[in-house]
């Protein structure tokens, strides 16, 4: 055998097990989703072909699909800058020569590690309009708190609120990020009379642009997929998950229900190849405007 | 070269053991016959009443030596996707729960059962069961489950707040404007330390209210032959003004979203129009709760449009103990298994268990007025026999009901928009709609 099959052989050796798995189960089941985003399919009577009609009443005719796009890109416009500002904030704090830094590390970590139907189900009896702890706290200043779990208006921002609970993942990442900007430069720019905001301006920033970059996208992505925070949302109060009204009716809840509590695998499908296209023109767009002010230092 | 051959025997050895565990587990079926008795599978929700089925289980099996149960129990919430996978791996269980809902939904996997309930007719006591169930037993005529029990709605009432506010306690004579004056005279503001209580609570995010309300006012969510939607009928409008206006005009219901925590629990609600059987136990488990049970209040087009729902039993149209299966199902069924959940504060679907419950004058506890339970059901009526009924009313209809109560939709705008989002669901989801 020449060295060229030898090579053949080992390659196949070690990667045939996970190409065999990615074709297993990924690749198949993706092109096999794609062919049933235009069958009708409650997976029990073999796919119907329908054409293009899944999508066509996704578009034109689904009450929910519209609301819930609208949910998702609002919570994800929102969330995750709050959410990156956060953690690059914190991560800045811990990143200090305080006393205790590795315990308040962790305190800060902790709700990451959390289940986030734990936390749901706290802050729900917070948010909770009649004797929730934010209302009494409120009644004390004589202000009558609205009904915030229940109200479409309020249940959006209280979901935001909730989910910024743990942003201990980016803070970590932050923090990596940090220590690896050389002393140097900021012993530098500060002998050279530049404030603490022109030295983080001017010198933190750009050096820890490549990992600002991952976090913003790893949180868009995060966001668009949004399910067990607003699935324990709905059942932490007894709702139709996604309610009041649609009013957290996330795009991944949207299709979790379609999937497997109605069992329209067809309509599904089509829902997550729509989101598979979304997901990919925003982070091709992400990296295109990346070029602009992410820093590699080559 | 030696060791080459020998990584590449390990990984082919390795394909190979995976290959078979694929093969094995798509091909392991339960055994039809374990040591000589041919086994049937019971798929079941883990409930309050386990140890009941189990019992009678044993008990049936000490009775029919030949025959071996499998119980598969399943969490509630989980049910339906652990049934709809075991039917498309070609293992739908011998017997399921069914009933109300669920009759339409999971009918393609259910067995006609017309053949062996005319066969055993006078042996399950066919004559027994209430009309009202006997008919929600079937679908166009054929009968493909077995009740157990069965579910109602009533109006449920505090008796202390009554008599605090100086209310007569309701009769089965009262109307839609009674509710309002009762729960007008019920509903009183915090004072200090002294909770407020509201004449009457809403149920949110669910149709087990305001579909009585529409169907009272003489409107339905489909038209009689269930292709379209008629939640923009006048009538129907009619129904969900009142629902809407219990709070925004008569100020007996709280705002939404101000619902108090189990308010008729907690003594901060003092009726619950529409509310269902299966909370007794909660209820009687309340210290000092001193409540009781009355017939719904009738709306503008009659007293008829209370729900009535069952739980009973099916088999497998593909099983192949058939016969096995009905036996278990008929000794599950049988007038002892109905007296032991009714002992247990369920509610019987046989006229005599519920009879001698009525009459029976050691009879303690609440509800004290069981005849109205009983009354109630004839008046009663199922749920629409849609197999999508729960999605369309969950997914389709509630979000604009939601919003009409939000104040966001008038009435007539709700039913409209659901009617029109109802109508695109069933064009699509069910082609012979049009």
């Amino acid at each position: 055998m020449n060295d060229r099959r030898a090579q053949l052989l080992w390659f196949w050796l070690f990667a045939g097990p996970a190409l065999a798995g990615f074709a297993l189960f990924s690749l198949w089941p993706m092109l096999y989703s794609f062919w049933l985003s235009f069958c009708q399919y409650d997976v029990v009577a073999p796919p119907r072909f329908i054409g293009l009609r899944n999508y066509s009443y996704l578009l034109m005719d689904d009450p929910a699909f519209w609301p819930s796009i609208k949910v998702t890109l609002v919570f994800t416009a929102v969330q995750m800058p709050l959410a990156v500002a956060a953690a690059l904030g914190v991560a800045l704090l811990l990143n200090q020569p305080v006393q205790a830094r590795g315990f308040w590390r962790a305190v800060y970590f902790l709700p990451s590690i959390l289940p986030q139907a734990a936390s749901v189900a706290v802050f729900v009896y917070i948010f909770q309009a009649d004797g929730g702890l934010l209302n009494r706290l409120l009644a004390l200043a004589g202000i009558t708190g609205p009904a915030w779990t229940s109200s479409p208006v309020w249940a959006l921002p209280v979901l935001i609120v909730i989910s910024l609970w743990g942003f201990g993942y980016p803070m970590v990442i932050f923090l990596g990020g940090l220590q690896t900007v050389p002393r140097e430069l900021h012993e530098a720019a500060h002998i050279d009379g530049a404030g603490a905001w022109a030295r983080f301006r001017h010198i933190t920033l750009p050096l820890i642009s490549p990992v600002l970059f991952f976090n913003i996208v790893m949180g868009v992505i995060g966001a668009l997929k949004v399910f067990d925070l607003a699935y324990a949302f709905g059942a932490a109060q007894g709702l139709i998950p996604g309610g009041p009204a649609r009013a957290t009716l996330f795009y991944g809840l949207n299709l979790y229900q379609q999937a497997f509590t109605y069992f329209h695998m067809g309509l599904a499908s089509a829902m997550a190849w729509l989101l598979f296209a979304v997901i990919v023109v925003i982070t091709w767009l992400n990296f295109r405007l990346s070029r602009r002010w992410v820093h590699y230092g080559d | 070269m030696l060791s080459q051959i020998r990584a590449l025997l390990l990984w082919l050895a390795a394909l190979a053991l995976v290959v078979t565990g694929f093969w094995w587990a798509g091909h392991s079926r339960e055994p039809e016959m374990q040591a000589g008795r041919k086994v049937i599978t019971w798929m079941l929700h883990i409930s309050p009443l386990r140890d009941l089925y189990e019992q009678q289980v044993a008990e049936f099996e000490r009775l029919h030596p030949d025959i071996a149960v499998r119980l598969i129990w399943v969490p509630e919430s989980e049910y339906h996707m652990k049934f709809k996978t075991l039917a498309a791996a070609g293992q739908t269980p011998d017997m399921f729960y069914s009933g109300d809902v669920w009759l339409s939904y999971l009918r393609p996997f259910m067995a006609d059962l017309t053949p062996l309930v005319a066969r055993d007719a006078a042996e399950i006591g066919l004559e027994d069961y209430f009309p009202e169930i006997r008919a929600a037993m079937q679908h166009e005529g054929h009968y493909f489950v077995l009740p157990e029990s069965m579910n109602i709605s009533l109006l449920y009432f505090n008796r202390r707040l009554f008599r605090e506010a100086g209310v007569e306690a309701p009769t089965a004579d009262w109307t839609w404007d009674d509710l309002v004056r009762a729960g007008q005279r019920l509903t009183r503001p915090a004072s200090g330390d002294r909770p407020g209580v509201w004449g009457c609570s809403r149920m949110a995010g669910w149709w087990g209210e305001w579909l009585i309300f529409v169907r009272q006012a003489g409107g339905t969510v489909f038209t009689p032959d269930g292709r379209r939607c008629a939640l923009d009928s006048p009538a129907a409008i009619t129904g969900l003004r009142f629902y809407l206006e219990k709070s925004s005009k008569y100020g007996i219901s709280a705002p939404a979203g101000f619902e108090p925590l189990n308010g008729f629990v907690n003594e901060r609600v003092a009726m619950i129009m529409g509310g269902h059987i299966n909370f007794w136990l909660n209820y009687n488990a309340v210290p000092g709760l001193d409540w009781d049970v009355q017939m719904l209040p009738a709306g503008p087009a009659g007293r008829r449009g209370g729900e009535v729902a069952f739980a009973g039993y099916a088999l497998s149209k593909t099983t192949r103990r058939r016969e096995a299966a009905w036996e278990l199902m008929k000794f599950l069924t049988r007038p002892a298994v109905t007296a032991a959940i009714v002992a247990r504060g369920g509610t019987s679907v046989r006229r005599s268990i519920a009879e001698t419950e009525m009459h029976d004058p050691k009879r303690q506890g609440r509800p004290q007025n069981l005849a109205a339970v009983y009354r109630q059901l004839e008046f009663s009526l199922p749920i629409p026999r849609h197999p999508n009924f729960l999605e369309i009313m969950l997914q389709v209809v509630q979000p604009e009901v939601d919003r009409m109560v939000l104040g966001e939709l008038t009435p007539e705008e709700a039913g409209r928009r659901a009617a029109a989002a109802v109508n695109a669901f069933l064009d699509t989801f069910d082609p012979q709609a049009r």
